[in-house]
């Protein structure tokens, strides 16, 4: 008899190659560089199969990933197995609402290191505490906190397609701290936005924007505000630099480009008449 | 009396309105809903006694009570009031008003005062006139109503954006408060309204200045315009209407974008900068307890504070609280994360940062004392490092090192003068104490800072870091330093020359610690300061010397007897045709008048052996001397009789080199180095020939201490005082990289520190050294190429090219050599280029003008000196002239025999023979005297300074009495204009260094080449 043993089923026939797949840096050993991105694959880590996780590196480095897209809520990706239709894949993660957003915000302004690390680069440790501290975790701390959904046959989870997936995300999340809180519900421009506005709230003299209706300027009506009478100077440049600062004119008059034909006029405004 | 306001109104321009005190407070109109009259504005015929202008009626919305509005506080009534109870509310009313032209804002009336809001507007206007001047416009379209029109648009970026925030925060509501429509309660949007006047004044100050500029300005051609041309024309007409068809002026607007867009997108990046500031603790002073904040024991502590810096404008430094609050967000793009991610990765750099960031608006880091001791040590150098800015406090200087100081005060001169030695008696009293930069600390002062034990100490109100190390070493050397000898004057003069940072050498000396400062006072500190040459004793020549010496000369004299006096070797590094020659001689003469010496070894070139032994005859005919040179030359048991029966013994290097055995054994008094950069080079045999000779004192005689390199220098110096510069490795790494190739000024002045107590050197052009010599006047003669000479020089370019591109290393170099030789040639004469014997005719722009220049020289009857570096481009020229001007031409080149060539300079110079003379450059450069002629050409150019004003001042030194005009033929467009330009800018570096060379434009990149050797058209003559 010829025929594999029925427990070789599901065993790794070699995938299809992808054109162009989406693949990790790392060629050998660990994956996650970053204590964050370590973080994230715990919860993964300890209930997956040894086995299957190290395909799933495999599978990451060697592009199997057909796409991938990083939303609030989760990631969605195809990933190419041996079938020819690549297999569909979710790492679900629950984004957090607007209001649990908000006290974030909140302990986030109040602590501008935690901004000044994530803008390095850097996921700040004391992150943990910040969300311990609204009782939510950033990083799924059980296997109830992953929704993982693959279509493949195997009936493991985390598959390896599910395994490669989380590595890719795991490598973004290296790069990019940002990633992991927009994976929470916040991209970084949306975050940011809300930051800068809080912050500026938190200063005296509330937003800086606006015009101050003239009915609350009563009292000072005919003064002048708080404009820093201080003079200041800078550099001195010639009085023509600008015409070669500008970007080049399309139109040239008779041959001669028109920053040569304005050059005399620009400086004869530094001339003492 | 009026109290004046004004406001900018769009559309409408500068309008003014008043209120005048005479008239009742309150009226008797009771509508609420529409504008009523101001019961008290002022009428406009009022408005137009103070102001040229037209009227106009404005609806104002003014704080307001029950029965008015109410008044300004710049309003002096005449009855008065009484005083109000209720609450002020907005109301609308409607005033006279007129519209004026912005300069009546510079005008006030003296009879009115003026409000807030005329003031606001008056820094408008002068906002726009400084951008105006500073050309911080743009030209751009704008359409208004039915019409075109060209306007002049500021362009605010930087700390021009600064000054207009500002003004948009300054604006008073009332400059604000013109009612736009019936339900507006809100006022003007006071950025929208200050950017619209700002734009309206910057066109009006810019037409204003072009109006007056002292040369009438155009800027597009008169005549048939396209909209282009009808645009440019309407920036300057006054009523800036553009016309022409719509659909070119729709293509000019496209066109416009790219300026219309410029400026108006923060486009700059910045990056953190951090301040280092010690604040007061606020402690009240009355206070009898501790101030637990006071860091320094002067009631102050250490902070760090935040700015974010914009790295368009490295001036500009904006609070990191301003830029929370965004007050930043015009000057860069995203400034508060931009701040944020600089703090975070600050912090990375600076772990004690970190804590500093946890609040929501982090502005300032706190620093205890150590901890302000290591920013300013460790973690300044630090963030500098990882590209962040730093400031330190004022008067930081991280240079200012714990350092040994040496006081010394020596005996008068004479006693040093009669001795002739050089002993520790000669110090009359020497101090040594520790020092932080110049602060000498007194030893109760050191001892306390011992034990005080911080980094970061105040000494005399200036904040600096001491190593405890050091400053132990230090006090433990004094402690000790009782029971040490007194230091000879030769051992202060070495720790004087040492370079601070080698720790070797100071540990060699027996000395812990750097000497970082001498207090000389005495000839010792004159020494070290380079002036003794002007307050040692003086010292007269002996009475058989028959020159009369000048001032400066005296001088010299008496500097070149102290330095011999005291064992030291001198350089003696006068301009040509000051006289070095006589000072020398009249040095030997003072020496040797009354005391028997041992002789003199004199090294010179080969063609002032002659000079030598004429000019000794001539001043100082007591001397004996001997010339040593050619096959005839003494050797053995003769030429030792010979050298002790002699005072001088002249020879040339080569055969100095020669007989080096010979000559090495005698014991000399002094060697004399004429013309001393021949042993420039330490390397080469003259130089190594030189050091082997025993002396008693050293004497370098050189017009150009540096010719080419630094290096030149060493070796001379290292010759007069060997070690004195240390090893020449040593003195590539500390001086001669530093200045030359980094034009480090502080090394060059720790250079001239060093050498100037051994270095005397005059320039001619200094006034206050020779009043009486005449002007030297240069003059670039410009000419141009004939066709044929033009052709040949391409031709010879497009080869040379080739042949460089496909070339490297010394082939490379040789092929440049090359390219450029033969240029110069094509620029002489097409037949010198091609070696043909071709007549001379007309072929040559550059002899053409030789000749007309000649002829009027020769019609003034004077005489004319022109140098060639091209022996073959003489012998051309000789029978050519001589046709041509139907005279004698001399020639004076490397071929002509030294009895025929004495006998030329002797005719020159008596007037005789012919007045023009020819003088190859290598042979002719040095050494001669002609001072007969008052003019010198220079045929081609050596493009080295140095060797060129050799040559010049064979004519321009002592004896000649005329203003001398030298000119140096050039021809526009070709190489040897571009080479004069690179020289010119040489020069800059040349001031520091002396001299330069041809060598390094072998070094030029082939592109640099290639521009520089093309011929422009304007090169060649017109046919």
């Amino acid at each position: 008899m010829t025929g594999d043993p029925w427990w070789l089923d599901a065993a790794p026939s070699r995938p299809r190659k992808v054109e162009g797949g989406i693949q990790i840096n790392s060629t050998r050993g660990e994956v996650a560089r970053t204590w964050w991105s370590k973080r994230f694959l715990t919860a993964l880590e300890s209930i997956g199969v040894g086995g299957r996780m190290a395909r799933g590196r495999g599978y990451a480095r060697a592009g199997q990933i057909v796409s991938l897209d990083v939303a609030a809520g989760g990631a969605v990706a195809q990933v190419q197995g041996s079938r020819p239709r690549p297999y569909a894949v979710r790492v679900g993660v629950p984004a957090f609402g607007k209001a649990e957003w908000g006290l974030l915000a909140d302990a986030l302004v109040a602590d501008a290191s935690l901004a000044a690390a994530l803008l390095a680069g850097q996921m700040p440790r004391e992150i943990e505490t910040v969300f311990d501290a609204v009782g939510l975790s950033l990083f799924p701390a059980t296997l109830r906190d992953l929704a993982l959904d693959c279509s493949c046959p195997d009936q493991a989870v985390p598959c390896k397609h599910l395994a490669a997936v989380c590595y890719v995300l795991a490598e973004r999340f290296d790069a990019d701290p940002f990633a992991v809180l927009e994976l929470r519900g916040r991209d970084r421009e949306t975050l940011l936005d809300d930051l800068r506005s809080r912050r500026a709230a938190a200063g005296p003299g509330g937003p800086a924007d606006g015009v101050v209706p003239l009915a609350d300027a009563l009292h000072t009506f005919f003064t002048a505000g708080p404009g820093s009478a201080e003079a200041v100077t800078g550099p001195v440049t010639p009085s023509d630099a600008l015409l070669d600062q500008v970007p080049a004119f399309p139109i040239a008059v008779r041959g001669h480009p028109v920053t040569e034909l304005l050059r005399p006029a620009y400086r004869a405004l530094a001339a003492e008449s | 009396m009026l109290a004046v306001h004004g406001l900018w109104s769009p559309g409408r321009g500068v309008l003014l309105w008043a209120e005048d005190g005479d008239r009742a407070a309150t009226t008797g109109s009771r509508s609420l809903r529409s504008a009523r009259p101001h019961p008290f504005a002022a009428s406009a015929a009022a408005l137009a006694a103070l102001h040229p202008g037209k009227t106009a009626t404005l609806t104002l919305l003014l704080p307001s009570r029950a029965g008015g509005p109410v008044a300004s506080p710049e309003l002096v009534r005449s009855s008065s009031v009484g005083s109000a109870r209720s609450a002020p509310a907005l109301r609308p009313w409607t005033v006279p008003a007129l519209a004026v032209d912005p300069a009546e804002l510079l005008d006030p009336a003296d009879e009115a005062r003026y409000g807030a809001s005329v003031a606001h507007l008056r820094a408008v206007t002068e906002l726009a006139e400084e951008l105006a001047t500073r050309g911080r416009v743009l030209p751009t379209l704008v359409r208004e109503g039915g019409a075109v029109l060209a306007r002049w648009r500021p362009v605010v970026r930087g700390l021009d954006a600064v000054a207009l925030d500002a003004l948009v925060a300054a604006l008073p509501p009332v400059a604000r408060a013109e009612q736009a429509g019936p339900r507006d309660a809100l006022g003007g949007d006071p950025r929208v309204l200050v950017e619209d006047a700002l734009a309206a004044f910057a066109d009006a100050a810019v037409r204003d200045r072009l109006g007056r500029a002292p040369e009438p300005v155009t800027i597009a051609p008169a005549g048939p315009a396209t909209a282009t041309e009808a645009w440019l024309a309407a920036l300057l007409t006054p009523d800036a209407r553009v016309d022409a068809p719509a659909r070119e002026l729709e293509t000019l607007a496209a066109a416009l974008a790219g300026w219309d867009e410029f400026g108006t997108v923060p486009t700059g990046e910045g990056r953190a900068s951090f301040r280092l500031a010690e604040v007061r603790t606020l402690h009240d002073p009355s206070d009898p307890g501790d101030d637990p904040d006071d860091q320094t024991g002067d009631g102050t502590r250490w902070i760090v504070e935040f700015f974010l810096q914009s790295s368009v404008d490295p001036s500009l430094l904006v609070p990191a609280g301003q830029v929370w609050s965004g007050r930043a967000e015009r000057l860069v793009a995203e400034p508060q994360e931009l701040l944020l991610g600089e703090l975070g990765r600050a912090a990375l750099v600076l772990p004690g940062l970190a804590p500093a960031l946890r609040s929501a608006r982090p502005e300032v880091l706190e620093l205890d004392h150590d901890g302000a001791a290591r920013f300013l040590t460790t973690e300044a150098p630090l963030l500098v490092e990882a590209g962040f800015g730093v400031q330190l406090p004022a008067g930081w200087d991280g240079s200012r090192r714990v350092g040994l100081s040496l006081s010394a005060r020596s005996t008068p001169t004479d006693r040093v003068l009669t001795r002739g030695g050089l002993g520790r008696e000669q110090l009359a009293d020497f101090r040594w104490s520790v020092a932080v930069g110049d602060e000498e600390l007194s030893e109760e002062e050191l001892t306390e800072l011992v034990a005080a034990k911080a980094e970061l100490v105040r000494v005399r109100g200036r904040w600096v870091t001491v190593d405890a190390e050091r400053l132990r070493a230090g006090l433990e050397f004094l402690e000790k330093g009782r029971k040490r000898p007194t230091p000879s004057v030769a051992e202060v003069l070495a720790l004087a020359q040492r370079h601070p940072e080698d720790d070797a050498a100071w540990a060699q000396d027996g000395v812990p610690l750097p000497v970082t400062a001498i207090h000389a006072e005495g000839w010792i500190g004159d020494l070290l300061d380079g002036r003794a040459e002007r307050s040692i004793t003086p010292v007269e020549p002996p009475p058989g010397f028959l020159a009369t010496l000048r001032p400066y000369q005296g001088r010299g004299l008496s500097w070149l007897a102290f330095l011999s006096a005291l064992g030291l070797g001198a350089c003696l590094a006068d301009d040509m045709g000051l006289g070095k020659t006589v000072q020398l001689l009249a040095l030997e003469a003072h020496e040797r008048a009354g005391q028997p010496q041992g002789p003199t070894l004199l090294l010179c070139p080969m063609s002032l052996v002659g000079t030598w032994q004429r000019e000794a005859a001539r001043f100082a005919p007591g001397l004996r001397v001997l010339a040593h040179h050619g096959s005839t030359r003494l050797h053995g048991a003769a030429l030792t009789a010979a050298v002790n029966g002699a005072d001088i013994v002249v020879t040339t290097y080569a055969t100095a080199s020669r007989d080096v055995d010979e000559l090495a054994a005698v014991g000399w008094r002094r060697l004399v180095l004429d013309e001393a950069q021949a042993v420039k080079n330490s390397r080469a045999a003259n130089a190594r020939a030189v050091r082997r000779f025993d002396a008693e004192h050293r004497v370098a005689l050189t017009g150009t201490p540096v010719e080419n390199r630094l290096s030149e220098l060493w070796s001379v110096m290292d010759v007069l005082n060997p070690g004195l510069l240390g090893t020449a490795d040593a003195f590539r790494a500390r001086y001669a990289i530093p200045v030359e190739r980094h034009g480090d000024a502080e090394a060059a002045e720790r250079l001239r520190r060093v050498t100037r107590p051994y270095l005397l050197r005059r320039v001619k052009t200094d006034p206050s050294i020779i009043d009486d010599l005449p002007e030297k006047i240069e003059i670039n003669q410009h000419y141009r190429l004939t066709p044929e000479q033009a052709s040949l020089y391409r031709t010879v370019v497009d080869d040379m090219m080739e042949k460089i591109e496909d070339s490297q290393g010394i082939q490379r170099r040789g092929n440049v050599l090359s390219a450029m030789a033969k240029l110069k040639q094509v620029c002489n004469h097409p037949a010198q280029l091609l070696h043909d014997g071709s007549p001379v005719g007309r072929r040559s722009g550059k002899v053409i003008r030789l000749e007309e220049i000649l002829g009027e020289i020769l019609d003034e009857g004077d005489r004319v000196l022109c140098f060639t570096q091209f022996t073959e481009f003489g012998h051309m020229l000789v029978p050519h002239l001589a046709a041509r001007f139907d005279t004698d031409i001399a020639f004076l080149h490397g071929g002509t025999p030294k009895k025929r060539r004495d006998e030329m300079v002797q005719r020159f110079q008596d007037g005789e023979g012919p007045p023009v003379m020819l003088l190859s450059l290598k042979a002719g450069g040095t050494g001669l005297t002609l001072t007969a002629a008052n003019h010198v050409v220079h045929l081609d150019r050596w493009w080295n300074p140095a060797v060129e004003n050799q040559a010049t001042d064979r004519a321009f030194r002592i004896g000649q009495r005329r203003n001398v005009q030298v000119r140096k033929f050039m021809c526009p467009g070709t190489v040897e204009e571009r080479i004069d330009e690179m020289i010119t800018k040489k020069k800059a570096l040349s001031g520091m260094v002396v001299g330069d060379g041809e060598g390094w434009l072998t070094e030029l990149s082939t592109d640099t080449l290639r521009e520089m050797f093309t011929l422009d058209s304007g090169a060649v003559e017109e046919e």
